[in-house]
């Protein structure tokens, strides 16, 4: 039982609390926070879908969920970096687009 | 390596899993003139225990490496039971928001059959064979097109033999490195990608205990299939209208990419809950032909130490009446 969760849907954060309408949300790289009764609980997400249920059920499927605090801040200012370098310097459309992902990724590990 | 051991040593000990296995073997031991693979010099009396002792031998042998092969199952199994326990969890909120409908009735059914690169594991593979072709005959008909994907060697070695025709594609050779979500889903791309469906029936066996495997059959249907299902309003999935879709440009987008998603996913449980199950009947064959091996090398054993004492007691009993005759 939890009280709000809030999911990185892909057209901005999707706020859930129970009795929310049926939904189906796919999921964008980002950060997932689970708050109930003592606090807030933050993980990451790669991708997937979150289901809201009628009944106040609601399954979030990721492919890969990792809780924040074992994300280490500065391999990710780093792989931040790198990632923004390579879209300047991508020659190709495919180059570029694989790098805009990662800069998507980290800049969403980088937020909170 | 190991299996074309076992191979050749399991032909040479048939003749021993005859009925009589120590009638069958005592002949052989016995004294022959005749048979050249016994240079026994001319006119010894001694009977010669050479073949016995050979096969023994041999029987130890196979009983190692069946203990070994037991030993390396069970040590692999307990590795990947968590993993294909932990993966059920992927599924599960598909059946909770889609339903099951293995029954669903559509032209283009594709059954992926999962199995094993491997031998020596029991029936695991002939049971996933045999539900694929009742599936396939429970889909034929005068307007449908039913194929198989299949994935594995012993499936396609099995299913290639009388529906040719219907194998659409082969993949083998995925267990080679610990699976992972990675590869399973390239891989579920590939068949997207080459394979039209409007349902696709993955078959493979449900790990359940180390001695018992389900077959079973999980379905995911194409997002055209599931609009239809939606309109038509039956069921679990005219449930669907009342959710409100989020994400992607068009609804149609959407649960395409539901769709996709969602084989990927069943895609890996059913190759972890196989690779299990695989283990698991690997462990038990391999323990209950360790058994057999042991009895057999009893039984040799036995014959081996009769034909001993036997020649013990003839020696004997020559040089018992030798000696009786020269005081005599």
């Amino acid at each position: 039982m939890v009280d709000v969760v809030i999911v990185p849907a892909t057209r901005g954060q999707l706020g859930v609390l129970p009795g929310h309408v049926a939904t189906i949300a796919e999921l964008k790289p980002g950060i997932m926070s689970v708050h109930d009764g003592n606090g807030v609980t933050k993980y990451f997400v790669s991708s997937g879908f979150a289901f809201v249920h009628a009944n106040s059920f609601a399954d979030i499927i990721a492919v890969e969920a990792v809780p924040l605090d074992r994300i280490d801040a500065s391999l990710v200012q780093k792989g931040l970096a790198e990632f923004t370098q390579k879209v300047n310097s991508a020659s190709t459309d495919l180059e570029k687009a694989e790098a805009q992902i990662g800069v998507d990724v980290q800049s969403a590990l980088n937020s909170p | 390596m190991a299996m074309a051991a076992l191979r050749r040593e399991g032909r040479r000990f048939a003749p021993l899993l005859s009925p009589r296995p120590i009638a069958a073997a005592a002949p052989r031991s016995s004294p022959s003139f005749l048979s050249p693979e016994e240079d026994v010099p001319f006119g010894a009396r001694s009977i010669s225990t050479q073949v016995v002792r050979n096969r023994m031998k041999s029987v130890k042998n196979i009983q190692k490496i069946t203990k070994a092969m037991k030993m390396v199952a069970a040590s692999k199994l307990r590795a990947i039971q968590i993993r294909a326990e932990n993966s059920r969890g992927l599924w599960q909120p598909f059946i909770a928001l889609l339903g099951d409908t293995p029954s669903i009735d559509v032209k283009k059914n594709v059954i992926v059959t999962v199995s094993s690169d491997k031998g020596l594991c029991g029936g695991i593979n002939s049971t996933s064979v045999r539900l694929s072709k009742g599936l396939l005959k429970l889909n034929s008909g005068p307007d449908k097109e039913p194929k198989y994907v299949v994935v594995g060697e012993k499936a396609k070695v099995q299913l290639i033999r009388d529906s040719r025709k219907h194998i659409h594609l082969t993949i083998s050779e995925l267990t080679k490195i610990p699976l992972n979500y990675t590869q399973v889903s390239v891989l579920a791309d590939d068949i997207i990608k080459n394979v039209e469906f409007d349902a696709l029936k993955i078959v493979f066996n449900k790990f359940h205990s180390v001695v018992s495997f389900i077959p079973t059959v999980s379905t995911v249907l194409s997002p055209e299939v599931v609009e239809r299902e939606v309109e038509s309003g039956s069921g679990k999935l005219g449930e669907l209208d009342s959710y409100e879709i989020e994400g992607g440009s068009t609804r149609g987008e959407t649960l395409q990419n539901l769709a996709e998603f969602q084989f990927s996913c069943v895609m890996f449980n059913a190759v972890l809950e196989n690779a299990c199950s695989e283990m698991g009947a690997r462990m038990s064959a391999m323990d209950s032909s360790s058994r057999n091996a042991g009895e057999v090398l009893d039984r040799l054993t036995l014959t081996y130490n009769r034909t001993r004492q036997a020649a013990i007691t003839t020696e004997l009993t020559e040089i018992i009446s030798g000696a009786s005759a020269l005081e005599g």
